[in-house]
């Protein structure tokens, strides 16, 4: 910027009352939220067929096997199911679906990239807590009914503290997670909003020479045990924990690459 | 006059393009400005830039006396209207107008309502499945809408029919004069917009050429036009825009007249007539295209205005 005063009668047009901060986020957060079926209804739909397909699959494992101790093998086995973890991408999917649709709209109806960012992010925190509690209830109603009545197990699994892990280490381990892909699905997109395909590339490209990198390295130094022995000793709790770190870079380097983006036609 | 909007030396490159070259622009308030130009000419950059939308290479930027780059106190009364502008994929127009409202302190939902039934928008149904013009009335009317004191409407009329374009006119004239504001016009289509602009920009090359008010600028030029002799013996000596000839009549346009000199162009036989504003953008800007000054001048005409 070269310097350059502007002229007393510019100032005679500018502004007396300053919209108010708050205000103008608050609305990014319900432009977020306007469209309530994909935000709401969708997840749940989803969870609700994943739900029930590993009701079937339950059913079955619980019909082929009558004795007791065999049925409580089955229950451990489940302790490490996955089932969950696509409501989990479609958390990363909406993730990047509220940068790619809503920037462009947002900034459309001259919003700033900080209203937006701000905005966005408390939308994050409230669908994380929201959801966070939702998947709470429903740990503590399948061990409740001792795995919904067939030793069926999609929300007490290991990766969330198990079978025996109080309510509020559930709720903050979930909504943990759930921040954890909302804020990486975000970040990754912004960076499409910045540097459009060059920069998806580059960064997935990166990433994949920093995955297979680190492999490598572990690989050489036979580190692999003392990986999981991280893990173990860490724990569900303390490995989530640990993920909010990576969650707080994607939040603040999100805003970073947003902030010099310009959405495009 | 009050200025909203200062620009200095304002530049803008990209790869290999500057899009906007060391523009110095001043818009006063209260005006209906036409941002005219060619396509690639640098009309939506400039308005990107004014808008806080894209960042300055060099120089500076004042709208309301302050930057817009992520100024909420600027940006609230600012509303930017483009042809491009995305929608979320399960959006509808009710989503649109709906929201709208939080970022527009001034918006006027039932000028909104009214807007709504004059396009007859559809309002349930999903925006990726309307048509180029329904799409192009839900960025009018909310821009119309917002009445922000600083509005641009960027091409706003692709797809937009003929009646729809007049009805679009004929709100922003009624709603301008009640609510007197700032509003910036591009536009491909000079002519029809012609009575509206009172004031006209035309950039070319990332350029500003003509920064001048319509009235003086529709007085820049007039066409005469009459017998080929005549007119020749006219034109002699002065500088000649455009000239086209057929058999032994010819036009010619040429620069502002006195009245000395339309009243000697007169008792020569000759009529004097206007200049259309479309006609004068295109002689401005038509740039790479020979001087039309040859018997093929309308041939070449029609080449630039297809470009």
């Amino acid at each position: 910027m070269t310097s350059y005063s502007p002229p007393a009668t510019a100032t005679a047009a500018g502004i007396a009352d300053a919209p108010h901060r708050s205000h103008r986020i608050l609305a990014v957060s319900r432009l977020q939220l306007s469209n309530r079926m994909s935000v709401f209804g969708v997840p749940w739909m989803i969870l609700g067929f994943i739900f029930l397909v590993n009701l079937v699959i339950w059913w079955i494992i619980y019909q082929s096997v009558a004795d007791p101790a065999d049925r409580t093998d089955a229950l451990e086995g489940l302790q490490y199911s996955g089932a969950s973890f696509y409501f989990f991408v479609y958390m990363l999917v909406l993730g990047v679906l509220s940068m790619a649709q809503y920037f462009p709209l947002a900034l459309g109806l001259s919003a700033t990239r900080r209203e937006f960012w701000f905005g966005t992010s408390l939308v994050f925190v409230l669908l994380s807590v929201l959801y966070g509690v939702g998947f709470t209830v429903l740990a503590t109603i399948e061990r409740a009914t001792e795995g919904w009545g067939f030793g069926g197990r999609m929300f007490t699994v290991v990766y969330f503290g198990g079978w025996d892990a109080p309510w509020y280490t559930r709720l903050l381990l979930f909504t943990s997670a759930f921040l954890f892909f909302f804020f990486v699905g975000a970040a990754i997109a912004t960076i499409y909003q910045r540097w459009r395909v060059n920069g998806m590339l580059a960064f997935f490209a990166t990433l994949g020479v920093v995955l297979v990198g680190a492999a490598v390295l572990i690989t050489l130094g036979s580190g692999w045990p003392a990986v999981g022995a991280w893990f173990a000793s860490t724990g569900a709790a303390g490995v989530v924990a640990w993920g909010l770190i990576p969650t707080a870079v994607a939040a603040v380097v999100g805003y970073l690459v947003l902030r010099r983006a310009t959405p495009r036609g | 006059m009050t200025a909203v909007v200062e620009a200095r030396g304002l530049t803008k490159r990209y790869k290999n393009v500057t899009a906007v070259d060391h523009v110095d622009l001043t818009i006063e308030e209260n005006t209906i400005y036409g941002l005219l130009g060619r396509n690639g000419a640098g009309k939506t950059t400039l308005m990107q830039l004014l808008t806080g939308q894209e960042f300055a290479g060099s120089g500076s930027i004042r709208v309301f006396g302050e930057d817009p780059v992520e100024n909420a106190r600027v940006l609230s009364r600012i509303s930017f209207i483009k042809e491009s502008q995305k929608y979320p994929e399960d959006f509808t127009a009710r989503h649109v107008l709906r929201s709208a409202p939080w970022f527009f302190p001034e918006w006027d939902a039932e000028f909104a309502d009214r807007l709504v039934a004059d396009f007859r928008l559809p309002l349930k149904t999903r925006i990726k499945k309307l048509s180029r013009g329904q799409l192009s009335a839900i960025g009018v009317i909310t821009g119309l809408a917002s009445r922000a004191p600083l509005t641009f409407f960027d091409e706003p009329y692709l797809g937009l029919d003929a009646v729809a374009r007049q009805i679009f006119y004929d709100r922003l004239l009624e709603d301008y004069a009640e609510h007197p504001r700032t509003v910036v016009l591009s536009t491909h289509l000079i002519d029809e917009v012609g009575d509206l602009l009172e004031h006209v920009i035309v950039i070319d090359d990332g350029a500003i050429v003509i920064d001048q008010d319509a009235e003086s600028l529709r007085g820049s030029a007039s066409t005469i036009a009459g017998t080929a002799a005549a007119v020749d013996a006219f034109t002699a000596g002065r500088e000649v825009l455009h000239s086209e000839r057929l058999g032994g009549l010819a036009t010619a346009t040429v620069g502002r007249l006195s009245a000395a000199e339309r009243a000697e162009a007169s008792a020569a036989g000759l009529e004097v007539g206007p200049v259309s504003l479309q006609q004068l953008v295109v002689r401005t800007t038509a740039g790479s295209v020979p001087a039309a000054t040859s018997a093929d001048a309308s041939t070449s005409f029609d080449k630039e205005q297809s470009a």
